[in-house]
């Protein structure tokens, strides 16, 4: 295992080395993962809520501390970014796919979220505050979706089955 | 009187703004554009101010709400897009109105300011507040496709408008050819 000396690496390898960290990334872990927005809060639980700085075990033993925070932030940030270019529709489908992936019931989740808005802190740090504007706009406005396919679904549903997330 | 001579200076600041948006479409106002959104990996992680512009408001989102036939959504849409279309405009010009406060200080201690530089610079960026502030008070006004709902009710006037001119005329005809016929 190669561990690499993080005070004494120039600029250039520490761009190598970040970029393999962030390759290895990408390829090992966020790949197993079903949707951008699972990836995204995935990363967002990489970070420390205090001093919000990255920490993953595995990456930075093989990669060094520094190439492993910076190679996590970049990810962060690029899965947000695309999550904010996403049309609307794209991102209900994104945040549907995350519901069924944690075996939640859509109501609760549903509910939940609209009252403690927790995706606030899948938001990288020092994004473009239009960007997260947009962003937290379209969670909300993609919660609101999904709560009304619910109550249609419900609606043409009988009374003895229980509520499945709706097919769009 | 007074509704036609609104929709006369709406039209021109719509062909102000277009006029505006389609230089942006060249590139050559959006300087930061190209350096603001790739990282040291060169991966993409913020979107040019171009594209944010477009997905802000985007018409197909439009569309996906209005489809829901709910007047429920449509309302929290339109709340929503105004929201952020707001603050993205107030962003703009307070940005704006930072870098000049910065320039302006900085040119204080320059030995030798160019006048006609620094008053073309001026003059572009009150042409900014100016259309910051039309940007406020059509979307706080009309909503957030403020400018796509002028444009489409222009272009739906200007049919109307076509149509009633072929009438008249028709009528005009009618009129002068009986006319002939008395006569």
């Amino acid at each position: 295992m190669l561990l690499l000396g993080e005070s004494s690496m120039n600029e250039p390898a520490h761009l190598v080395t970040m970029r393999n960290a962030f390759e290895d990334l990408q390829r090992r872990t966020l790949s197993q993962i079903p949707c951008d927005f699972a990836r995204l809060v995935y990363l967002a639980s990489m970070r420390e809520y205090n001093s919000a700085t990255y920490h993953h075990e595995g990456l930075a033993a093989r990669y060094g501390q520094e190439q492993a925070r910076d190679a996590l932030e970049a990810c962060h940030r690029e899965i947000f970014c695309s999550l904010v270019s996403l049309p609307l529709e794209g991102l209900v489908t994104e945040l549907e796919t995350y519901i069924r992936a944690s075996h939640e019931a859509p109501s609760g989740f549903i509910h939940a979220w609209k009252e403690l808005e927790p995706y606030r802190v899948a938001v990288p740090m020092e994004a473009d505050s239009t960007m997260v504007q947009l962003f937290l706009s379209n969670i909300r406005l993609a919660l609101e979706v999904l709560r009304f396919r619910l109550e249609q679904s419900q609606a043409y549903q009988p009374a003895s089955s229980p509520p499945p997330l709706p097919d769009r | 009187m007074m509704p036609g001579l609104a929709f006369v200076a709406a039209a021109a600041f719509l062909v102000f703004l277009l006029s505006l948006s389609a230089r942006d479409d060249n590139g050559e106002d959006l300087p930061a554009a190209s350096m603001r959104n790739q990282n040291r990996l060169g991966v993409t992680d913020a979107l040019r101010p171009a594209e944010l512009v477009l997905r802000i408001f985007s018409p197909k989102d439009r569309e996906f709400i209005r489809l829901t036939r709910s007047p429920r959504l449509q309302r929290l849409y339109r709340e929503e897009r105004r929201r952020v279309a707001l603050h993205w405009v107030r962003l703009m010009s307070r940005e704006m109105s930072t870098i000049m406060r910065r320039h302006r200080l900085n040119s204080r201690h320059s030995q030798n300011v160019n006048v006609a530089a620094e008053a073309k610079l001026f003059g572009q960026y009150m042409e900014l507040r100016f259309l910051c502030a039309g940007l406020v008070f059509l979307i706080q006004l009309f909503g957030p496709h403020a400018l796509v709902d002028l444009a489409s009710y222009a272009g739906e006037l200007r049919g109307r408008l076509g149509k009633s001119m072929l009438d008249a005329t028709a009528s005009n005809h009618v009129a002068a050819s009986g006319d002939v016929v008395a006569r």
